[in-house]
């Protein structure tokens, strides 16, 4: 299969004296969905934005669909990297209504508003569209996350303890939900959490960071 | 990370605006290297020492009295119930409505010789018409009284803040080692919130230095009124420029203090185990007293003043509002949203730049541009005047004539400098409340630059910014002695035309003028009792 995406030896540290991550490698299948487990603080985020191009990397490089977008002193901007993102605070524009909030970065296309009801259908959430964020629930906030980060089929979704806000029983309902619909599109997911349960039911393979040593199974 | 850019659009125009911005005051303090004149040595020799000595004790006699009004106010409101209390609390940043010029020249109409108060005290005491009850105001002890009752709100807003900080515990255990409540205000309280009580001071103490309008008015002579005497009474700008370095020179002083006591401001903030302190309700003696201590700083600084104005209002008649206070007040409206406007927009772009670029030099640039607030209008006009002429022979000689110097460009480049700390701290506060994660979402959704700024926190912070405009534009209403100096001939505003009614004695005309400034420099207040209220909810 198709490495969507390819770390090399990467180092990176907030500081000189406390390296974050050290001489790690790891790719990614098109298609599959990879978990970064771990406490916090221990650096899943940091690899997340690494990623993301939110983050520079100290040493080693990072390559997207066979593309350096990041090695020392040289950063793909984040938008170009062709990617999505959902975080635990869900990010939404709070001036825009969801469908707007979910067109956003489709702006360009010519039938966005048909697409946007289309992917708020997937998450169940197309009823809401003329709402506001504040006016719909946590879990109808991140069902809008998703459909926002997808509509615009990125190389890699990727995804900061999405479902780290819900209670048990709607992050239960949003695991199957998300994980069919990332399924059934082909997606590659990286997957950030601390929940090994979560870890466990929502990925193909899983990274844990530990103390001294980073295990992928 | 925002951007990877070395550097971009976003590092040029902050850079561009502080080569704007200090460009005026570099020019001021390059005259300390030119030749000094005759009129140098007679100022020297002469009157600089009245200038320093005048100005030293303005400004120690505003500083003991606003600490002490200031200080003795919030704590009064923020420990004890009393009768008009949640009145007090908003009620006593009044004043600051109230430029000081306009409280010299009520204070002048109340209590000159034939002023109201003397005309009163004469017909109630039966006096003769050469006798006087209130004593003759325009002299330095009515300066500072002017001074400190229309400046006290700063240090009264800063230091019930640190007031409602402090813990109640702290206070307990004083009680068990055995203070009174006098002394829990004296020895603990006080002593806990002094950097807060220096900071807001040296606020005061810097108005109190920039100020033209009441101490020209009172003919007391200080370095501003000097600046003026020289430039327009010498002809002698070079002087006047080296007069203004010293000023400025003493005004960083003070800025250096008060950056130094805000650092150690952190012994006065809140611990993980903070517990409010309860408010004590009083016996009926004591909530007289605490309602009179609150109630006098406001007769003096808000109620007197607008009762003597309102009094010229009638006396003034039907002619209080005519074509001419019209039009004055459309080119001060005009004038001041248009400088707002634009002190708004620098605010936003360099608030937006530091948070896209994440950059250290962008950030150690606001700062700089903050720096206007402190350097008097006065001195900023002389800087802005030479600037101009500079660049008018130098650079737009293409023009025939001056195409700068003498417009209105001056007048709102110095508004601009002069706000600009007020728009960034409007923007500042926006942009502390929302989160990271909307940029990084945003990014990724492959919005960077313009368009982040305009479909994203342009729109998120529309509030902020028409927030800022507001506040700026009552601000640069009350500017005076700017506004003096570069407004094109014949050109007047509301500051200005108070400013001549009132040197030419004629006060019943000033009141059309003197009332509008009131009623737009209420603006501010609107908007600080509104966080009062958020303050006073959150202790509860």
């Amino acid at each position: 299969m198709k490495n969507i995406l390819e770390i090399k030896n990467l180092s990176h540290a907030y500081d000189q004296n406390t390296l974050t991550i050290k001489d790690f490698s790891f790719s990614l299948q098109k298609g599959e969905i990879v978990s970064i487990l771990g406490p916090s603080g221990i650096g899943k985020t940091t690899l997340l934005r690494i990623v993301a191009g939110l983050e520079h990397v100290m040493d080693g490089e990072v390559k997207i669909s066979d593309e350096v977008v990041s090695k020392k002193n040289f950063l793909l901007p984040p938008e170009k990297r062709n990617l999505g993102l959902v975080v635990e605070d869900r990010a939404l524009f709070p001036h825009l209504n969801i469908e707007k909030n979910v067109m956003f970065g489709i702006n360009h296309i010519h039938e966005r508003e048909s697409l946007a009801q289309e992917y708020l259908g997937l998450f169940k959430v197309a009823e809401l569209s003329k709402k506001y964020p504040h006016e719909i629930s946590a879990g109808q906030q991140q069902r809008v996350a998703f459909a926002r980060a997808i509509i615009t089929n990125p190389d890699i979704l990727l995804l900061d303890e999405p479902f780290g806000a819900l209670d048990k029983t709607l992050k239960a309902e949003l695991h199957d939900e998300a994980k069919k619909i990332f399924k059934d599109k082909d997606l590659s997911v990286l997957l950030v959490t601390h929940d090994e349960e979560e870890a466990e039911y929502f990925s193909d393979r899983i990274i844990e960071f530990q103390e001294d040593k980073i295990i992928i199974r | 990370m925002r951007s990877s850019k070395i550097f971009s659009v976003w590092h040029g125009l902050p850079l561009f605006i502080l080569l704007f911005f200090i460009s005026p005051i570099l020019i001021i303090l390059s005259s300390v290297f030119a030749d000094y004149s005759e009129n140098w040595s007679h100022i020297y020799e002469y009157v600089l020492a009245d200038y320093i000595l005048n100005s030293l004790i303005l400004v120690s006699g505003v500083s003991i009295l606003v600490m002490t009004i200031g200080s003795l106010t919030a704590w009064l409101v923020t420990n004890y119930q009393f009768f008009g209390k949640r009145f007090f609390e908003w009620g006593l940043i009044l004043p600051l409505a109230i430029p000081p010029y306009i409280l010299a020249y009520t204070f002048t109409g109340l209590f000159d010789s034939y002023g109201t108060m003397n005309e009163i005290a004469r017909s109630v005491f039966n006096l003769k018409q050469n006798e006087m009850l209130f004593p003759n105001i325009r002299n330095i002890y009515g300066a500072i009284i002017v001074f400190s009752f229309t400046l006290y709100p700063y240090v009264y807003l800063i230091c019930r803040t640190a007031f409602l900080n402090q813990s109640r515990s702290m206070f307990e255990v004083g009680r068990t080692l055995g203070l009174s409540q006098a002394s829990i205000f004296l020895k603990l309280a006080l002593p806990l919130v002094r950097p807060a009580l220096i900071a807001g001071t040296m606020i005061v103490a810097m108005e109190t230095l920039s100020d033209f309008g009441a101490v020209d008015h009172f003919a007391i002579s200080t370095f501003t009124t000097g600046i003026f005497r020289t430039w327009y009474g010498m002809y002698d700008l070079t002087t006047a420029m080296q007069l203004a370095s010293m000023l400025l020179i003493f005004i960083t002083f003070c800025l250096i203090i008060e950056r130094i006591s805000r650092k150690n401001a952190s012994y006065s903030t809140i611990g993980s185990n903070f517990k409010p302190t309860p408010v004590k309700r009083l016996s009926s003696l004591g909530s007289s007293v605490c309602f009179f201590v609150c109630f006098v700083p406001i007769f003096i600084g808000f109620i007197l003043p607008v009762l003597e104005i309102l009094n010229w209002s009638i006396r003034f008649n039907s002619s209080f509002v005519n074509e001419q206070f019209f039009s004055i007040s459309l080119n001060t409206v005009l004038l001041s949203i248009l400088s707002a406007i634009l002190c708004t927009f620098i605010a936003m772009i360099i608030n937006f730049s530091i948070r896209y670029k994440n950059s250290s030099v962008i950030k150690s640039i606001n700062p700089l541009l903050n720096i206007g607030y402190a350097v008097p209008g006065l001195i900023l006009a002389v800087g802005i005047v030479q600037l101009f002429v500079f660049l008018d022979n130098n650079i737009l000689n293409t023009f025939e004539g001056y195409f700068l110097t003498g417009s209105l460009f001056g007048l709102i480049f110095a508004y601009i400098i002069k706000s600009y700390a007020l728009a960034n701290s409007t923007y500042e506060a926006g942009y502390q409340k929302i989160s990271q994660t909307i940029d990084d979402s945003a990014r990724i959704l492959k919005s960077t630059g313009l368009n982040l700024l305009l479909r994203v926190h342009f729109p998120i912070l529309k509030t902020s910014f028409f927030t800022s405009i507001l506040l700026v534009t009552s601000e640069v209403v009350k500017e005076l002695p700017a506004t003096l100096i570069l407004r094109p001939f014949n050109f007047e505003t509301l500051a200005v035309s108070t400013y001549i009614y009132a040197s030419e004695e004629r006060m019943v005309e000033a009141a059309a003028p003197a009332t509008a400034i009131i009623l737009i420099g209420l603006i501010p207040i609107f908007f600080i009792s509104q966080m009062i209220r958020a303050s006073r909810l959150e202790k509860s």
